[in-house]
């Protein structure tokens, strides 16, 4: 595996306006220069990324485990999975399969003090006798708080502040419909230094909609993993959950103007959604069979309906399956819908700091690019301008990168660059500089 | 089919259509050359006769594995030539 890439740089775009061989700024607008800086190549499905003020990157790969990349380039294998080499240490019940494996990754905000990070990962630990069908609860999904030492390059403390997130043990009869489907995985410190996870709903029927399960759930909890005490779901719900009914939220950051949290998430053939959190809300996903003027469906889940198995209008697949479904009161409507199409957006990070101009505050959402039944593959990243109420946006502009990818991560660096993974193995720093 | 009338060693696909055809259809969930990324699987390196075979099942409505809805789909419009090249291109190809 080759770490250190001797090249500074791949693409450099402008992303202003060209006219007859010149650049041209228009007048009033800070447009930055954006560039693309390779960090890291030849990786393992690297998922997420966390970045400390002075370059140090954390970052975890899907199937193999935590890992430390040092200012001057060099690479320490911390924490890995089940049957990983080369690492610090493991763990022995870590394990990966389909989408599931290590994911989200964040850091204490006092993490200079106690050196502690979060990370996400798939678990057979919990399991008990629960996940002998893919009917029951099946808990393998948890959130580690992990202690490093002074040096950054071993563990020293494990403890596992959140056990019970479900997990799809066994194939169904679904697109993607392998074990570890819709298992979300994003993890975020956000306000207050509170610590957010973002679920899916393992293709299960029941996941989104039911009070206790802790899939299609967007929680908030303290750093031991208890309920926020501001956390206001409904009556008899999880007292960790945020907001409920989601499908498969692999994205999520607060604006920095209010701190209000914003999510990026899987839709089934149509709509992916962007959506500005409620307290409690509803995110509108019940894929339920029986329910909402559908029948039986395939292992009891709907959420590719009508016709499953062959591409149609998403128009019509989103009237008869909707990703928020108008029926609940309590419906947070999305941002955003990728004009009805599901391309995989999979990833979310605000642009903070001046030098992202015209951008500055703007969600970039990565997007892995999906293109079936005629929907463009679209492997992009937006930048997103959202209205103030976090209701719609302002406009759309993609990022000028000069290439294409599955961009699974982003975050923002404390310098104000964007990280970003992509399936392929690279992970790239993107820099915008002002021409002001 | 010209799938029938080919030997194993006798393959006549063209690997740059393949190539092609890979990057139309392929590309965005295998990855490039077909290394595989995120829960999608490696298919380079394989005989051609064995990808061949796979998308001609894939192409016929077969199910085979967890995304064969996916495969399905995507294999239907696909000619023989097309799975011939495919095949072909696939057999070689390679990521950086």
């Amino acid at each position: 595996m080759k770490h250190l890439i001797k090249q500074s740089l791949v693409a450099s775009v402008a992303s202003a306006l060209v006219i007859g061989g010149s650049v041209a700024v228009a007048a009033g607008m800070d447009v930055p220069v954006i560039k693309v800086t390779p960090v890291l190549e030849g990786l393992d499905k690297p998922w997420d990324m966390n970045v400390r003020p002075d370059g140090t990157m954390f970052f975890t790969e899907k199937c193999k485990g935590l890992s430390m990349r040092s200012p001057d380039g060099k690479v320490t294998n911390i924490y890995g999975m089940k049957g990983s080499s080369g690492y610090s240490s493991s763990g022995s019940d870590l394990f990966c399969e389909g989408q599931a494996g290590m994911m989200g990754v964040a850091a204490d905000r006092n993490f200079d003090k106690n050196r502690r990070l979060y990370v996400a990962s798939t678990s057979n630990k919990y399991h008990g006798s629960g996940c002998k069908t893919n009917f029951e609860r099946c808990d393998g999904n948890i959130v580690m708080r992990l202690t490093l030492s002074a040096d950054l390059k071993s563990v020293t403390d494990r403890t596992d502040i959140v056990k019970d997130i479900q997990y799809k043990p066994f194939e169904s009869n679904q697109p993607f419909g392998g074990p570890g489907a819709h298992n979300g995985g994003r993890v975020r410190i956000g306000p207050g230094g509170y610590l957010w996870v973002a679920g899916g709903d393992r293709h299960r029927g029941v996941c989104p909609q039911s009070p206790e399960l802790l899939c299609g759930k967007v929680l908030r909890v303290d750093t031991d993993g208890n309920a926020h005490p501001d956390n206001n779901p409904p009556a008899g719900f999880d007292k960790r959950i945020y907001t409920y009914g989601h499908r498969n939220v692999q994205g999520i950051d607060f604006r920095p103007s209010d701190g209000k949290a914003f999510t990026a998430e899987h839709g089934p053939w149509h709509s992916d959604e962007i959506t500005a959190l409620v307290n409690g809300g509803n995110a509108g996903w019940d894929p339920q069979q029986n329910t909402a003027g559908r029948g039986a469906c395939p292992d009891q889940y709907c959420g590719y309906e009508p016709e499953q198995m062959d591409g149609m209008d998403p128009a019509v697949r989103a009237s008869y399956m909707p990703m928020s479904d108008t029926r609940f009161a309590d419906l947070m409507p999305p941002t955003w819908n990728n004009n009805g199409w599901s391309q995989g957006t999979s990833s979310a990070a605000f642009l903070k700091g001046s030098n992202w101009g015209i951008y500055e505050g703007r969600l970039a959402t990565g997007v892995l690019g999906i293109g079936f039944g005629g929907t463009p593959i679209g492997q992009r990243i937006d930048m997103l301008s959202i209205t103030p109420d976090g209701l719609a946006i302002n406009a759309i502009t993609r990022m000028p990168l000069g290439f294409s990818k599955r961009f699974r991560g982003v975050v923002l660096a404390p310098d104000s660059s964007l990280y970003v993974a992509v399936d392929e193995g690279e992970i790239y720093r993107v820099t915008a500089t002002p021409q002001k | 089919m010209l799938a029938l009338g080919l030997s194993s060693s006798a393959t006549a696909g063209d690997a740059v259509a393949g190539d092609k055809r890979y990057h139309q259809s392929c590309h965005a969930c295998h990855g490039p050359a077909g290394k595989g990324v995120s829960s999608y699987p490696k298919i380079s390196g394989n005989p051609v006769e064995y990808t061949r075979e796979k998308l001609q099942a894939y192409r016929s409505g077969q199910k085979i594995g967890p995304n064969s809805g996916l495969m399905i789909m995507m294999a239907k419009p696909l000619t023989d030539e097309e799975i011939e090249n495919l095949s072909v291109y696939l057999k070689d190809a390679k990521y950086k």
